[in-house]
């Protein structure tokens, strides 16, 4: 069962050759590092050896590429609030002085290429996993997704490609029926649409926690503890994995095996018998069996703990008889947790599994020393040096500073604004969300306040951000958005990307909250190639700008590199999703997006400049030039903190940022959930230096960073005037709410747009299916 | 003090904010397992089904949901507790059944009861897929069913359903006059202006708009919607319409009218336990 490779005299070619056979992903650099290893302790590898070197030095598994940015950019944004981040499966971030909320934010891009339900629904089990492990309870699930779009020509896909509406449909069923199961709301998320999407989707799938600050356990192991495999059987399905994800995918149903299988009913009694332990204090370390399966775990465990360990792999209980000794050890399969635990708890820690009926066997113990040890039946099959195992390579791989952005050519003003307005709402990017919404279960745990979907029953429109409820005890809140847009990122990585968090903090101030921390989900292409290694750089250099200096931490995250089709040849638009956390001292005074009554005065806060590059209306109009939004920090402060002073005064109605499709959309939208109309006026908009100088168009559509619409009741709207006069804020009347259901919108004496609100309604929800 | 059994298998997962609901009204509520009740655990963690005033079933998807909704916890139900189940029935103690709780006591004949479960079913919604959204519930009891008896005939009631499977199905049209008769009707969908309405008001399909039925006897009741997920005002997003806490547009308060049936259930429970 278990074979010894003759590595120490293999040649470059033969070195080469064994990766490849072995499926170790490894280069010939890699390799000759293993083979000097094996040279200085004077034997052969087994199989086993290998396949657990080569995940853990997998890309996914080690950040090879990553990591040098990262830490440059990323990492060590230093926050009072953060408790234990960036360095476990989670982030742990203090909530208050008794609570912490955890995030975990990871992709699922490859398996859901392949096979989409099955790839979505373990997804989500790797994520709640991660937020199980810390000791937290799950709260929310939150799912970015990015296709091509749904009409994708068959003709232009290679035999191999899935269609766009095939994985869609598939992520959307393994999301809903895998995150329903398990009883966590799935609150958040978004769905872009772009041609690049096409042979590699991207699906992201981040969870919230929340516990006590007492209850945190750290993915460490203590010499002398018992080690704990508890969960679903392990099989061959998800062998892999992790080396499968660190290369350029390539279409075939071959690579089904390296999807794993999820079970949401072992993974839901196997939470409740983890907290159950937990809470009781059975539990030293724990870690969830993800990319790399046992092998990983086990070493990052010991390594953390400072200890080594003597496993029994016979003792594993599998799926299927005859698995190798190496597939027991790396495989991925799902709903697994390792725990370490002192040998005086363990009899009541395996009778709190049993009442569960979740499967738990001891498997090994932790030992002093670096050393980890596997037995097959009483053979011994592996035995490394932890450290080096861990020793994993690190890469400086050379870049190219991407810039496509261009200054536009003047196009022609539009005909009609009616049917440019009319097929804005109706674009895959901006149309209703709602028939993909409802399928998810939002509110199970009856914690989630504000929904995804607010405004009048039946007339509802798209939130801003959803805000939880979490603690029976206090009226705190948890508000959640998830943002980026890739066609941003597309023309200017770097602007791109600080784009993405201003939208994430204009989100989280729309309904009230204070931006309080940050994950980020990074899914890029082919890392060896000079030009994706640059956008990734800018990427990373334009969140950790943007994030730096407003002071809000980034504490998880996850990079998906090699997401790339190699039957298309194309690779995805830099895709930096962020997930923004916000935090509401009273969920009662949060403000939703949906108009609240007639004769109310519409504001826009911000200046609208030309910048609409990578816009909704010219990717509408065939623009692919233009100018991406830019951002200032300092200004975003600012503004959030006014706008956050006029909410708790109880000034504003309802608030909506402005992000696709421009303020034109955001005031449709707005309409559309509180059902009225309004009489919009352009023409005393600010626009900064352009001052009256921009085109009617522009003014609608330029999707300019740091703005919001705000409806303010009348009564108060000298008082709101003031507030941001005061704190020098630019903010634009722009007209009033009405009872009657018709949206005019004009510049000065030029009437633009005249329809009634049911027709933009209408168009709007016909969505996307 | 009123115990209520809030009972649990692998996939419920609406347990801990229904057996909240009850806490909230002064009840003593515990989380109970199935093999608690069977007598498959140790000694110190077994329970008596016999020492709750009320069971409660809550929503989820029990073991999956894999064969049926609700199938497969039923039959364990049946397997296992069948004596214990109709002992307690027989005494008129009550069974709240809510959404995977609703198919549950489907699946086990005791709703719509008589004895006769040949009819009836929940079945896959007319959407074809999963429904997370508001409904509203008019109050059509007469009477019979202790659960509602401190909610006036032809109150709207909001709360949210969540489920797959909710479309109250019935072979036969005659039966519904069976059901009306008994009054075991308890709630049905309505649009805004109270009238029975079609999609999306009614979000299954349910014949008749059905929402909620109890037994002849009326005191089992089964209901799609969570009312648990009702209790407070503030999980309602058209509360910040009304003005919320700030009371502009109207005082609403903070309490949901989940919240309702949760007291008519605690003070019917409360008069019966005191008249023993």
């Amino acid at each position: 069962m278990v074979d010894r490779i003759e590595l120490r005299g293999a040649k470059d070619e033969e070195l080469v050759r064994i990766s490849t056979i072995m499926g170790l992903a490894l280069n010939l650099e890699e390799m000759k590092k293993i083979q000097n290893y094996f040279k200085s302790i004077d034997r052969e590898p087994t199989d086993v050896e290998l396949q657990s070197i080569a995940q853990a030095w997998s890309e996914h598994c080690c950040y090879k590429s990553s990591k040098p940015v990262l830490k440059r950019f990323i990492f060590g944004i230093k926050a009072p609030q953060c408790i234990d981040v960036i360095e476990e499966d989670a982030g742990v971030v203090a909530l208050d002085g008794e609570f912490a909320y955890v995030v975990a934010f990871e992709s699922h891009n490859h398996p859901s290429t392949i096979e989409p339900y099955g790839g979505a629904a373990t997804g989500i089990g790797g994520i709640v996993r991660d937020v199980i492990c810390m000791g937290a309870q799950p709260v929310a699930l939150i799912d970015p997704l990015f296709f091509a779009p749904l009409d994708y020509p068959y003709e232009r896909l290679p035999a191999d490609v899935k269609h766009p509406r095939f994985l869609f449909n598939g992520v959307v069923s393994g999301i809903s029926d895998y995150g329903n199961r398990i009883g966590i709301p799935t609150c958040a998320g978004m769905v872009y649409f772009h041609d690049r999407y096409a042979g590699n989707c991207v699906v992201n799938v981040g969870c919230v926690g929340v516990m006590k600050r007492k209850d945190l356990r750290r993915s460490s192991a203590r010499a002398g503890d018992v080690l704990v495999l508890a969960g679903g059987k392990t099989g061959r399905d998800g062998i892999h994995g992790v080396t499968f994800a660190s290369g350029v995918l390539k279409e075939s149903e071959e690579y089904r095996s390296a999807v794993q299988l999820g079970d949401p009913i072992t993974k839901e009694p196997l939470m409740h018998a983890i907290l159950e332990c937990n809470d009781q204090g059975l539990i030293d370390g724990m870690k969830d069996l993800g990319g790399g399966g046992l092998s990983c775990a086990v070493s990052e465990m010991c390594y953390s703990g400072g200890c080594g360990a003597e496993i029994h792999l016979e003792r594993v209980k599998l799926k299927e008889s005859g698995l190798h000794a190496w597939e027991i050890w790396i495989s991925e399969s799902q709903e697994r947790f390792l725990l370490s635990v002192t040998p005086d708890k363990v009899d009541s820690l395996l009778t709190i599994f049993d009442k569960w009926d979740v499967d738990a066997t001891v498997i090994g113990d932790a030992v002093s020393g670096s050393h980890i040890r596997l037995y097959y039946h009483d053979e011994l099959v592996f035995d490394l040096d932890v450290a080096f195992v861990l020793d994993t390579p690190v890469y400086e791989r050379p870049k190219a500073i991407p810039n496509v952005e261009s200054e536009e050519s003047d196009m022609d003003e539009p005909d009609s604004y009616d049917e440019i307005l009319k097929m804005l709402l109706a674009s895959p990017n901006i149309a209703s969300r709602e028939s993909i919404i409802r399928r998810y279960d939002h509110e199970v745990r009856a914690a989630t306040v504000l929904k995804p979907l607010q405004g009048i029953m039946g007339k509802e429109t798209h939130a801003d951000a959803t805000v939880l409820k979490p603690l029976e005890s206090s009226f705190k809140g948890i508000a959640i958005t998830a943002d980026v847009n890739p066609a941003y990122c597309e023309l200017n990585p770097f602007w791109g990307a600080a784009s993405a968090i201003d939208e994430a903090c204009r989100n989280l101030t729309a309904v009230g909250a204070v931006p309080h921390s940050f994950a980020d989900c990074l899914n890029f292409g082919n890392p060896e190639k000079p030009q994706c290694m640059g956008e990734f750089y800018e990427c990373c250099r334009g969140l950790g700008y943007m994030a730096s200096s407003i002071g809000v931490p980034f504490v998880s995250g996850n990079v998906s590199f090699y997401n790339e089709s190699e039957a298309l040849g194309v690779s995805i638009p830099p895709t930096p999703a962020i997930l923004g956390i916000g935090i509401c001292d009273d969920i009662r005074e949060c403000v939703t997006v949906d108009v609240k009554a007639a004769s109310n005065p519409l504001y826009v806060v911000g200046t609208t400049k030309r910048e609409l590059g990578g816009s909704a209306y010219y990717r509408l109009r065939g623009e692919k030039c233009g100018i991406v939004p830019r951002t200032d920090p300092q200004v975003l402060k600012v503004r959030m903190a006014a706008l956050r002073d006029a909410m708790a005064a109880h000034m504003v109605a309802s608030c909506h940022d402005i992000s696709d499709g421009g303020l034109a959309v955001a005031v449709c939208e707005m309409l559309i959930g509180g059902d009225l109309g309004a009489d919009i006026d352009i023409s005393d908009l600010n626009t900064g230096s352009e001052s009256g100088r921009l085109r009617s168009d522009y003014k609608l559509f330029s999707e300019s960073n740091t703005r919001w619409v705000v409806e303010v009741w009348r009564d108060v709207r000298t008082n709101f005037e003031k507030l941001m006069h005061d704190r020098g804020i630019v903010i634009s009347a722009i007209g009033y709410t009405k009872g009657e259901r018709m949206i005019t919108m004009r510049d000065g004496a030029k009437k633009l747009v005249e329809l009634p609100l049911e027709e933009l309604s209408t168009v709007w929800r016909a969505g996307i299916a | 003090m009123i115990k209520v059994c809030v009972l649990r298998i692998e996939g419920t997962n609406c347990e801990e904010e229904t057996a909240l609901a009850f806490a909230r009204l002064g009840a003593s509520t515990e989380l109970v397992h199935l093999k608690q009740l069977t007598g498959a655990v140790k000694e110190r963690d077994r329970r008596n089904l016999a020492d709750y005033d009320l069971l409660v079933i809550p929503g989820g998807f029990s073991a999956g949901d894999y064969v049926r909704a609700g199938a497969i916890f039923a039959a364990r139900l049946k397997g296992a507790l069948s004596a214990e189940l109709s002992e307690f029935v027989s005494e008129g103690k009550p069974i709240l059944g809510i959404c995977n709780g609703f198919q549950v006591l489907v699946e086990l004949g005791l709703l719509p009861g008589n004895g006769d479960n040949r009819y009836a079913a929940l079945t896959t919604n007319s959407s074809a897929h999963f429904e997370c959204r508001p409904t509203l519930l008019k109050h059509e009891n007469r009477g019979n069913c202790i659960f509602t008896k401190g909610i006036p005939r032809g109150a709207i009631l909001k709360m949210p359903c969540a489920h797959a499977e909710g479309n109250f199905f019935i072979a036969n049209e005659e039966y519904i006059q069976r059901l009306e008769d008994n009054d075991q009707i308890v709630f049905r969908y309505v649009d805004p202006a109270g009238n029975y309405a079609s999609y999306p008001w009614n979000p299954n399909g349910s014949v008749y708009n059905i929402a909620a039925i109890c037994n002849p006897e009326g005191n089992i009741l089964g209901m799609m919607p969570h009312p648990e997920r009702a209790f407070y005002s503030f999980t309602d997003h058209e509360w910040w319409r009304a003005g919320g806490k700030r009371g502009r547009g109207g005082e609403v308060g903070t309490y949901g009218d989940g919240k309702k049936l949760f007291e008519s259930i605690m003070d019917h429970l409360r008069s019966h336990i005191y008249m023993l």
